[in-house]
C-alpha cells in the first residue's frame, strides 16, 4: 500500500465518524491553540520592549557613576560621583572612529513652577545637539541653540504635559519658568513623546547643559550618553571609554550599560517564562494525544473484522499498522491545523488590549509538535492492530 | 503435475499438552487445479480448521503443507500475505464487507496490497462487478445491498486478483435459497471456467453442487469421494439457463 493509498484509507475511515474524529482532535486543537496564543503573546510582548529600548537608543552607551552590581542592580549607586566635566573633556579630546559623539546629562528633580501653578517634573541639562541626535523636535516655539548652551543662557524647552499643566490653554512660548528660584524662559514646547519605559515623557523640563551647571553649581554629571556609529562597534566604545575613564577612575566609580545588555536579560527571562509557560500548554497536547490513543484503541477494536479481512486478503501487518498510524496523523495533524488557526485568531483578538505576534517558528512547532503526538500516541494502537491474529479478527462480532 | 494443494499428515492441537484438543487429526488431502470440493461435517468436525490452513491463515502443529509444489512451513508472514493476496480469494458466510465503502471499492480492496494501479484496480473491480451482474451496483453501499448482492460482491473481491483458489467458508449459510441457488450458480460457472473452488458447507444440496466432497468428523478426513461428472448440474440450473 504506497502513501497515497494510505492517506485515501485513513481519511474515509475519518470522514464516516466525523464528530468523534472531531471531538477527539479538540484535544489537540485546544493544546496547539495554547502554545500559539501563549508564544505570540511573548513574542508580542519581547517586541514592545525592544521597542521601548530603542526609543531609549540602541546605538548607545549609558555611563552612570559608581557600580552596579549585575546588570539591574539594586537601588542607586551609592559612592561619591567622580563623573566630572574634567573627564568629559578629557573623553571629547581623544576621538575614537567608534564613537560619534558624548551627551553629558545632568538630571534632577525640581518643582517648577509659573505663577500659582507648580508641578514636580524632571530637568535635564543638556548639550543642544542631543536634540538631533536625539531626534526630538520642538511642536511650538523652538529647541535651545549652541550658542545659547555656551554662555549658560536661562531658556528653557518644556514636554507637553508641563506645559499643560503649567499654562493650561496659555500659549507658554516667551512666559517665564520658575525652577529652583532661578526664572528660566519657555522657548519651546516638544513634541508628544508619550509614555517611555512607564514613566511620561513630557514631565520634562530641557535647559541648557552650561545652565543646568549654573544652576547645581556641581562639577560632576549625572550620567553620559556615549552614541556610537553602529551596534556592531558598540564593544570598541565601550572599550574606548573604559580605556579613558580607568585613567583617572577605577573601575568601581562607574558603570557602562548598554541598552543591548539590559534587552538581552530582559528577553532572556522572557524566554524564560515563554518556556514554562509554553510547558503548561505542552502538556494539555499530551492530553489530547492520550484521547487520540484512546479513540483509536476503540476503533482498532470495533474495526476488527475489518483488520482480519484486509489481513486474509493480502495485507501485511506493516500495511495495517501504516493505515492506523496515518489515521493518528491525521488527526493530530488536523487538529495542530485548526489549532494554529484558532491560536492565531486568538491572537488577532488579543491584539486589540495588548501587543502580539505569531512567529512562523511557532506555527511549524505546532503543527510539528502535533504531528509528533499523533505518532507517538498512535504506534500503540497501530502495532495492537497489526498483531491482530486474521482468523481470531474475523470470527470477532 | 504436481497438485495445486498438498496437505501432508496435517495435525493441529489447541491447548496444554497432555490436555489438548486435536482440530486436525493427521488429515492428508491434495486438490488439483480445477476441481470443485466441498467440505462437509458438522460444527467442531475441524472444516473450518482445514479451510484456514489451505488458506494461509494458520500453520500446522505438525505435518506439511504444499502450495503450488512449494512449502509455506518456512514462509514468514508478509510472504503468507503475499500468497493470500495473489493467489487465493477468500469468500464469507458473513460476506465480511466493508460497511460504509462503496461495492466498487471492496471489490477493489485486496488489489491496495499488490502492485497494480489505481486506475487498473478500479477498472479491473469494475469488470468483476459485471462478471457477476451487478455493475448497476458500484457505487452502493452494502447496506443498499440485499443478502445475495452482497455475496457476489464478496465473489467479485474474491476473483479480484484472479487467485489460482477459491475458498468458500458457508457462503450460503445467511442466504435464502433462492440467492444460495444464485451463488451457487456463480460459484459453478467459475469452476467451469478451470477455476479450483473449496467450498465449506453443512448442507448436502449445496454440497452436491461440487465434484468432490470431503466430509470431516473429530479432525479428521472419512470420506472423500467424486461423486459424479463436472458440469453435470450446470445444465441443469434454472439461474444460468436464464442468463443464457
Amino acid at each position: 500500500m504506497d502513501l497515497q493509498e494510505t492517506l485515501t484509507a485513513a481519511l474515509e475511515a475519518i470522514k464516516i465518524n466525523k464528530l468523534r474524529s472531531a471531538l477527539t482532535a479538540l484535544g489537540v486543537i485546544i493544546g496547539v491553540a495554547a502554545i500559539i496564543l501563549l508564544i505570540s503573546i511573548s513574542a508580542g510582548l519581547q517586541g514592545y520592549i525592544s521597542e521601548q529600548f530603542e526609543k531609549l537608543g540602541a546605538n548607545s552607551l549609558f555611563v552612570i557613576p559608581g557600580k552596579l552590581e549585575g546588570s539591574f542592580g539594586g537601588g542607586p549607586p551609592r559612592s561619591v560621583n567622580k563623573l566630572t566635566f574634567n573627564l568629559i573633556d578629557k573623553l571629547e579630546r581623544s576621538p575614537n572612529p567608534s564613537i560619534v559623539d558624548v551627551f553629558p546629562i545632568i538630571e534632577l528633580a525640581v518643582t517648577a513652577s509659573y505663577r500659582n501653578e507648580s508641578k514636580v517634573t524632571t530637568l535635564d541639562g543638556l548639550k543642544e545637539n542631543y536634540f538631533e541626535d536625539a531626534d526630538l523636535a520642538a511642536q511650538k516655539g523652538r529647541l535651545f541653540s549652541a550658542k545659547e548652551n555656551e554662555i549658560g543662557k536661562r531658556v528653557a524647552v518644556i514636554g507637553e504635559t508641563l506645559a499643560k499643566d503649567l499654562y493650561g490653554n496659555n500659549d507658554p512660548i516667551g512666559k517665564n519658568i520658575q525652577i529652583s528660584k532661578k526664572s528660566f524662559t519657555v522657548v519651546g514646547v516638544l513634541e508628544k513623546q508619550g509614555r517611555v519605559g512607564g514613566v511620561d515623557a513630557d514631565n520634562v523640563v530641557f535647559i541648557p547643559l552650561n545652565s543646568a551647571r549654573k544652576l547645581t553649581g556641581a562639577d560632576q554629571v549625572n550620567s553620559f550618553i556615549v552614541r556610537t556609529a553602529s551596534t556592531e562597534v558598540i564593544p570598541q566604545a565601550r572599550e574606548h571609554v573604559e580605556k579613558i575613564l580607568n585613567r583617572s577612575l577605577s573601575e568601581d566609580d562607574y558603570t557602562i550599560l548598554s541598552q543591548e545588555q539590559l534587552l538581552s536579560t530582559i528577553l532572556q527571562i522572557l524566554s524564560v517564562l515563554t518556556a514554562a509557560l509554553g510547558g503548561i500548554a505542552a502538556i494539555s497536547l499530551i492530553v489530547g494525544g492520550v484521547g487520540i490513543s484512546n479513540i483509536m484503541l476503540v476503533s482498532v477494536t470495533e474495526r476488527t473484522r475489518e483488520i482480519g479481512l484486509r489481513k486474509a486478503v493480502g495485507a501485511r501487518p506493516r500495511d495495517i499498522l501504516q493505515q492506523f498510524l496515518a489515521e493518528a496523523v491525521i488527526l493530530s495533524v488536523f487538529g495542530g491545523a485548526a489549532g494554529v488557526l484558532l491560536g492565531f485568531l486568538g491572537s488577532v483578538a488579543i491584539s486589540r488590549f495588548i501587543q502580539t505576534a505569531v512567529p512562523l517558528w511557532a506555527v511549524l512547532l505546532g503543527i510539528g509538535f502535533s504531528s509528533l503526538v499523533g505518532i507517538i500516541f498512535g504506534v500503540v494502537p497501530a502495532i495492537r492492530a497489526a498483531r491482530l491474529e486474521p482468523i481470531e479478527a474475523l470470527r470477532h462480532e | 503435475m504436481k497438485p495445486l494443494i498438498q496437505i501432508e499428515h496435517v495435525t493441529k492441537t489447541y491447548g496444554e499438552v497432555p490436555n489438548e484438543t486435536y482440530a486436525l487429526d493427521n488429515v492428508s488431502l491434495a486438490v488439483n487445479s480445477g476441481e470443485f470440493v466441498a467440505i462437509i461435517g458438522p460444527s467442531g468436525s475441524g472444516k473450518s480448521t482445514l479451510m484456514n490452513h489451505i488458506g494461509c491463515l494458520d500453520k500446522p502443529t505438525e505435518g506439511r503443507y504444499f502450495f503450488e509444489g512449494k512449502s509455506t512451513f518456512e514462509l514468514s508472514e508478509n510472504a503468507l500475505a503475499k500468497i493470500r493476496n495473489e493467489k487465493i480469494g477468500f469468500v464469507f458466510q458473513s460476506f465480511n464487507l466493508l460497511p460504509r465503502t462503496s461495492a466498487l471499492k471492496n471489490v477493489a480492496m485486496p488489489l491496495l496490497y499488490g502492485t497494480v494501479s489505481t486506475e487498473e484496480r478500479l477498472s479491473r473491480a469494475k469488470s468483476m462487478l459485471e462478471k457477476v451482474r451487478l455493475s448497476d451496483k458500484l457505487e452502493s453501499t452494502p447496506a443498499k445491498l440485499s443478502g445475495g448482492q452482497q455475496q457476489r460482491v464478496a465473489i467479485a473481491r474474491a476473483l479480484v486478483n484472479n487467485p489460482a483458489v477459491i475458498l468458500a467458508d458457508e457462503p450460503t449459510g445467511n442466504l435464502d435459497s433462492k440467492s444460495s441457488a444464485e451463488i451457487m450458480a456463480i460459484l459453478a460457472k467459475l469452476n467451469s471456467e478451470g477455476k479450483t473452488i473449496i467450498m465449506i458447507t453443512h448442507e448436502r444440496e449445496i454440497a452436491s453442487y461440487a465434484e468432490r466432497i470431503i466430509e470431516m468428523k473429530d479432525g479428521k478426513i472419512i470420506f472423500d469421494q467424486k461423486h459424479r461428472s463436472k458440469n453435470s448440474r450446470i445444465k441443469e440450473d434454472g439461474f444460468l439457463k436464464r442468463k443464457g
